[in-house]
């Protein structure tokens, strides 16, 4: 019938080229009457039943963003509204006037020109906390480390380097055992001045999670700009999944898939500067020589189900190094590290084995520590 | 331009958007986005070979444009359009390297062809690389509807001539 | 002039190559359980389908003109009416694990999988 060709090859080409097409129409005549049935069995009147539209308001997604305590501050909460995401924005606003530092007339202000105050009942609470802390680290986080930070500028962001001498007075004032606390007064010697910021994110992340936790989310994630804390699994059941920031770069070194706890790092990258010789000075300060700690680590990440507690640890952990840290988390038992060295190693604490998966290509070697303490 | 060049072009636009239309009315033979027969390709490809590229493009152009009001919608046009060009653009380089007996062959690539004009305009309108996993499908559907029209083409070429 | 056979030849590669590519690309399946529905490129909708707990139905307008009746399921979802000329997108039936999403041309509609391979957030 068509002359393509006198040769039978291409008559062979022709007929199966017929049969493709006869395949390719036979497919979709299979499969019309059945989609048909479908369209007019899904199609009912949207007069769903009430009953099903409130189980899936159960698993509705609430979320709010804002800015406060100088960070961009998200949560995405499952079984909730807006409403109470206000109240936790509040809360958090007003937990910020009572202990910033930088607002003249918080409650943290006043006790640093005063030498004395009177806490009210949150901020009390966070500082009884934060000495606790400040203790189990054995002084490796101190809250009174303030004058220090601000004397090498990270307050203001005029960084510069201070001389020796000028450090070795104030290191006299840095002793966080100074600092008293009997019921909601508060006081600290001549001199000392005290900031709450250094665990302020953690603190604010159990403050938001209790109130969620209150208000019956079973699921949320909250991310206070990169200090992040989660309640229970995703809605499906999965477990959240936490990155880990890359020190040396914007991507992330790993990811950690956690449920209900709070993941926290910290690292030299964060707040930094670089001196007139190349040398980079973070604003992570050991309290014992009042400098930038150099412990070789250029982060440290703390996985717990405290977030004041993990915010606390990374910064400790961070500043005792490797193998301090090691021994630190062998005492504890009750967090899990990520440690990363400036020599390009991933250090991850045996409990974390099944839960920690390094970034591939991101370079750096993983090694998992502790393993049968 | 002569009337009987005229009349001719105009018969052949006829014959290609009667064709078109008719095959909007055919329900889709498989369920994958952009996949068709491309019955008026036939004319395309015929005019390619009977009358030349010039005639050819007027024809292709007023068949879409046409072609879209009557079947189909301002979308339609684009994907049609990006198809279009791209076909008529490799049929032309085509034509010179094809004897008489191969037009089919033309018209299989300048399907394929037609294909990834579809696709590119399609990835501008959705803004997004994810469609362009139905590329090889619709590249494939293509190059057996366009045996298949190619085939009837050189039918008519053939046919044409002896009548001619 | 190149011979018909060395062109046949040349083509039916192709052909299979393209016919190995499309096996894949329409069998491919992606993870993830949330879907999102896109008009122009944009999203307009994110449903999260393992939430679903009844059979749900809506219809999505089109500026242009037109509309798609989408029904959702527990875990898939698919358009069940449209008032498009080819009505491939009802004809594309459910979506609820592959990776080729449901599209619908004349209305610039697009239902597909939510990328999830991403972490929920970074830790810093």
């Amino acid at each position: 019938m068509i002359k393509v060709d006198r040769r039978p090859f291409a008559r062979y080409i022709l007929i199966a080229l017929v049969l493709c097409l006869m395949a390719l129409s036979g497919c979709g005549a299979e499969k019309s009457p059945a989609s048909g049935q479908m369209a007019e069995e899904a199609v009912r009147p949207s007069s769903q039943d009430q009953a099903s539209k409130e189980q899936d308001n159960a698993l509705r997604e609430a979320s709010i963003s804002f800015f406060a305590m100088d960070t961009f501050m998200e949560i995405r909460a499952f079984g909730t509204d807006e409403a109470l995401l206000a109240s936790v924005e509040e809360a958090v606003e007003d937990l910020e006037k009572r202990i910033s530092v930088t607002v003249p007339d918080s409650e943290i202000s006043v006790l640093n020109s005063e030498g004395r105050a009177d806490l009210s009942e949150v901020p009390a609470r966070m500082l009884k906390r934060g000495l606790e802390l400040c203790e189990i680290t054995g002084g490796r986080l101190d809250l009174s480390i303030y004058p220090v930070v601000r004397a090498w500028g990270f307050t203001t962001g005029e960084h510069r380097i201070p001389q020796q001498s000028e450090l070795s007075v104030l290191l006299e004032k840095v002793d966080y055992t100074k600092i008293s606390l009997s019921g909601s007064e508060a006081s600290v010697e001549e001199g000392m001045e005290i900031d709450l910021g250094s665990v302020g994110k953690g603190f604010a992340a159990d403050l938001i999670s209790g109130m969620l936790t209150e208000g019956g989310v079973k699921s949320a994630l909250i991310n206070l700009g990169g200090n992040v804390q989660t309640i229970g699994a995703k809605p499906d059941g999965s477990l959240w999944k936490i990155a880990v920031q890359d020190p040396r770069s914007a991507g992330i070194i790993g990811v950690v898939e956690t449920e209900g706890q709070a993941v926290v790092t910290s690292g030299g990258y964060e707040r930094y500067f670089e001196g007139e010789d190349g040398t980079v000075y973070w604003h992570i300060m050991d309290p014992e020589t009042g400098a930038p700690a150099r412990s070789g680590l250029i982060s440290a990440t703390a996985i717990g189900s405290e977030g004041m507690y993990c915010d606390a640890l990374s910064t400790a952990l961070f500043v005792m190094g490797e193998e301090e840290a090691l021994s630190f988390w062998r005492e504890r038992g009750d967090f899990e590290m990520i440690l990363v060295t400036d020599d390009g190693r991933m250090l991850a604490s045996a409990g974390l084995r099944g839960r920690f998966s390094a970034q591939p290509g991101s370079g750096y070697e993983l090694q998992f520590i502790g393993e049968g303490k | 331009m002569n009337a009987k060049r005229i009349t001719t072009m105009g018969l052949l636009t006829a014959v290609a958007l009667i064709i078109f239309v008719i095959e909007a009315q055919i329900p889709p033979l498989v369920p994958v986005p952009g996949v068709k027969l491309g019955l008026a390709n036939i004319i395309t490809v015929y005019a390619m070979f009977a009358l030349g590229p010039r005639d050819t493009f007027m024809i292709l152009m007023v068949r879409i444009l046409l072609g879209s009001v009557f079947a189909g919608s301002l979308m339609s046009m684009l994907f049609s359009l990006g198809g279009g060009i791209c076909c008529f653009l490799v049929m032309l380089l085509l034509r010179r390297i094809l004897s008489q007996d191969q037009i089919w062959i033309c018209s299989v690539i300048g399907a394929m062809a037609h294909g990834i004009g579809q696709m590119a305009v399609t990835v501008a309108v959705y803004r997004t690389g994810q469609l362009l996993i139905y590329l090889p499908v619709l590249m494939l559907s293509g190059m057996i509807a366009g045996a298949f029209t190619g085939m009837c083409a050189q039918l008519v070429v053939k046919r044409m001539k002896s009548i001619k | 002039m190149i011979r018909t056979r060395t062109w046949i030849i040349i083509l039916a590669a192709l052909a299979a190559v393209l016919a190995l590519l499309s096996f894949f690309s329409l069998t491919a399946k992606k993870e993830g359980k949330t879907v999102q529905i896109l008009q122009d490129g944009v999203v307009i909708e994110e449903i999260d389908l393992s939430t679903v707990t009844s059979e749900r139905s809506f219809t999505v307008e089109w500026t242009g003109g037109g509309s798609n009746i989408i029904t959702v399921q527990p875990g898939r979802i698919r358009v069940t009416e449209a008032d498009c000329p080819d009505r491939v997108c009802v004809d594309q039936g459910w979506l609820s694990d592959q990776a080729a999403p449901i599209v619908c041309m004349p209305h610039r509609l697009m239902i597909r999988i939510k990328d999830s391979g991403g972490p929920d957030a970074v830790s810093q």
